[in-house]
């Protein structure tokens, strides 16, 4: 049988249908509001991190110094790894793949439309190591060249179209093939991101750019990821020995700091949502408040008979966690419609909407409802506890 | 040696401290109440009836002097055990009936027993009671607005009677009932009086008044006849 106290509460909130049903939709919005917010910030935490986490296992190890050089006698400063570091990454690196990269960036016209973009220098060897080939085949040198997906969306580029290399007024600019069009990789954690750029073999690239034996970057792709601070020990150990000569690091650490930094923005996201709850919880309040007032002599009967405080307390307490119920499961039910939708729109995609990590917002927003209606009725149930059964009884 | 009251007033004051000054609604009063009496309370608007009645029902302390119930210092218990005392001992009759409005006829009878037991009724005790008083089954399932006065007052009686209390306080509990009703309902009290409850009555008619034993009359605060 019901607790008699419950069922009171019930009864005056049956009784006030209107009112709590208007305080009831705050309390939906509030969890709505928390609940799709959570649950976007986390489907976008886990999208990145699953683009990101696709190159985990790469070290990455860029120059740490600025060396001055003369070319063409013009003294420019530049930073590179040189062939000895090389050697000593290769040297400390074991049975991991190295990877010299050369990169910069430049103008290109595709037919008569210009563009800027990155050009990758890698030996073609290297190529197949991290990126795939969508359409077309790996380059094998020469002037047969890769591009990104991107970059071929945008121009409409096909197997074996033709790109002048370099800015638009240059005579005599270098023309390079289209041999293959690669997969798509989104964001890269390695450093290369390839869907905006064109990679081209390395002999092709110190045959224009110079840079023989000094590279712009190195990844080490590490056999078993367990082991990864340990290659990368081996490597600061030999290479930056005596100074600081190289910086090293890997995925995990962009990875944590990107998610670190969704993570803050879904937790903002969520306390602007969080707002409306404040409003809801002052609607609850009210409610409240207006409740005890007007059963103020009904009060005084429970006290007069012998009720003790703690159980008038329970009934307020009681009509207060029936409101943030109702409007916890409605708010709970919506957030999973109105979450899935705003996911879809502002994502493209729900894949990651049914993981437990982002549907754990509808409990969390249901429970921080139910946790905010406690609260708004904490003072209108100590109050009506509180009062002086010979006034209440008195009170018309 | 005389039997020790179950209710005793020693030199009871209570002085209310208005804006306007202060206010002495009992004025050294001093009573002793026996068990199993009937006793009314009568004066005239301003007296110091109701102020006596809610400190017999321990709804007030006094200001100064005692306060006995059972031979318990009234003013020296916690405000919980004031509490368990009032659902445990004494039970209340209004003239304004004050039944529960969100519960049935049933219900509010049934009230006192969750109060004491912390479960529901499952022994048929409230619906006994309702019997007793003369309220049927149908009637039991009413809600209070939907009952007559008499109705109202004779589920009050059941409600005030169900935890077997050996004091009954009854404020005017004739007061907003036609003649021949009342009548009915101080039956009722009488009976409750022989089976040995003691009965304190306010009331501001002397037929009433009549079937107590004793009549206790105040004026300012002050006892003047008894």
């Amino acid at each position: 049988m019901m607790d008699i106290f419950f069922d009171l509460s019930v009864r005056s909130v049956r009784l006030n249908f209107l009112r709590s049903l208007l305080a009831s939709i705050g309390i939906v919005i509030g969890v709505v509001a928390i609940s799709s917010m959570g649950m976007l910030g986390t489907n976008m935490q886990l999208s990145v991190k699953d683009q990101l986490s696709a190159n985990v296992n790469t070290v990455m190890i860029s120059s740490d110094v600025v060396k001055i050089r003369t070319t063409a006698n013009v003294s420019t400063t530049s930073s590179g790894i040189d062939k000895s570091t090389l050697n000593d990454i290769e040297s400390s690196a074991g049975q991991n793949q190295v990877i010299p990269i050369h990169r910069t960036s430049t103008q290109f016209t595709i037919g008569s439309t210009d563009g800027r973009g990155s050009i990758y220098g890698l030996d073609p060897n290297d190529i197949p190591k991290f990126l795939t080939v969508d359409q077309g085949s790996l380059t094998k040198g020469g002037s047969d060249v890769l591009v990104g997906a991107t970059i071929a969306s945008n121009f409409n580029l096909n197997v074996g179209s033709r790109i002048k290399i370099g800015p638009s007024n240059t005579a005599n600019r270098p023309v390079v093939r289209v041999a293959g069009i690669l997969t798509a990789r989104g964001i890269a954690s390695d450093g290369v991101n390839a869907d905006t750029a064109i990679i081209v073999p390395d002999l092709w690239y110190t045959d224009h750019y110079g840079d023989k034996d000094v590279y712009d970057q190195v990844n080490v792709i590490v056999q078993n990821v367990d082991t990864i601070s340990d290659v990368e020990s081996a490597i600061d150990k030999k290479v930056n020995r005596n100074t600081q000569i190289v910086r090293i690091s890997d995925a995990s650490s962009r990875l944590t700091s990107i998610t670190a930094t969704l993570g803050t923005i879904t937790t903002f996201i969520m306390a602007i949502g969080g707002i409306s709850l404040v409003v809801a919880a002052v609607s609850i309040f009210n409610v409240m408040m207006m409740s005890v007032k007007e059963r103020v002599q009904e009060i005084g009967i429970l006290l007069s008979i012998g009720t003790e405080k703690g159980e008038v307390r329970r009934m307020f307490l009681y009509e207060a966690i029936i409101l943030g119920l109702i409007g916890a499961i409605v708010g709970g039910i919506c957030s999973f419609v109105i979450g899935y939708s705003v996911v879809n729109a502002m994502l493209g995609n729900t894949t990651y909407f049914f993981r437990p990590e982002s549907l754990i917002y509808i409990p969390y927003g249901m429970v921080i409802g139910v946790v905010v209606c406690i609260i708004s009725g904490m003072y209108p149930a100590w109050m009506a506890s509180n009062m002086d059964p010979i006034d209440a009884l008195r009170s018309e | 040696m005389s039997q020790e009251p179950l209710i005793r007033l020693t030199d009871v004051s209570k002085v209310y401290h208005l804006e306007s000054g202060d206010f002495t609604a009992l004025d050294h009063v001093s009573l002793d109440i026996q068990e199993n009496e009937f006793v009314a309370i009568m004066g005239p608007s301003g007296s110091g009836k109701s102020t006596m009645m809610n400190h017999l029902g321990i709804l007030d302390v006094p200001t100064a002097g005692a306060l006995y119930i059972d031979g318990k210092d009234v003013a020296k218990l916690t405000a919980l055990e004031r509490t368990h005392m009032r659902r445990d001992m004494i039970g209340y009759i209004f003239q304004k009936f004050y039944l529960i409005p969100l519960l049935t006829a049933y219900e509010n009878v049934e009230y006192p027993l969750i109060l004491k037991y912390k479960k529901r009724d499952t022994t048929g005790k409230a619906a006994e009671m309702l019997t007793a008083v003369g309220i049927d089954e149908h009637m039991s399932a009413h809600r209070p607005n939907q009952l007559s006065g008499g109705q109202q007052q004779r589920v009050a009686i059941a409600r005030a009677l169900i935890n077997e209390p050996r004091i009954l306080l009854c404020d005017e509990p004739t007061g907003n009932l036609d003649r021949k009703t009342g009548f009915q309902i101080m039956d009722i009290l009488i009976n409750l009086h022989k089976h040995g409850k003691t009965v304190i009555l306010v009331t501001h008619d002397p037929k009433i008044a009549e079937y107590a034993h004793r009549i206790i009359e105040l004026e300012d605060g002050r006892i003047v006849g008894s």
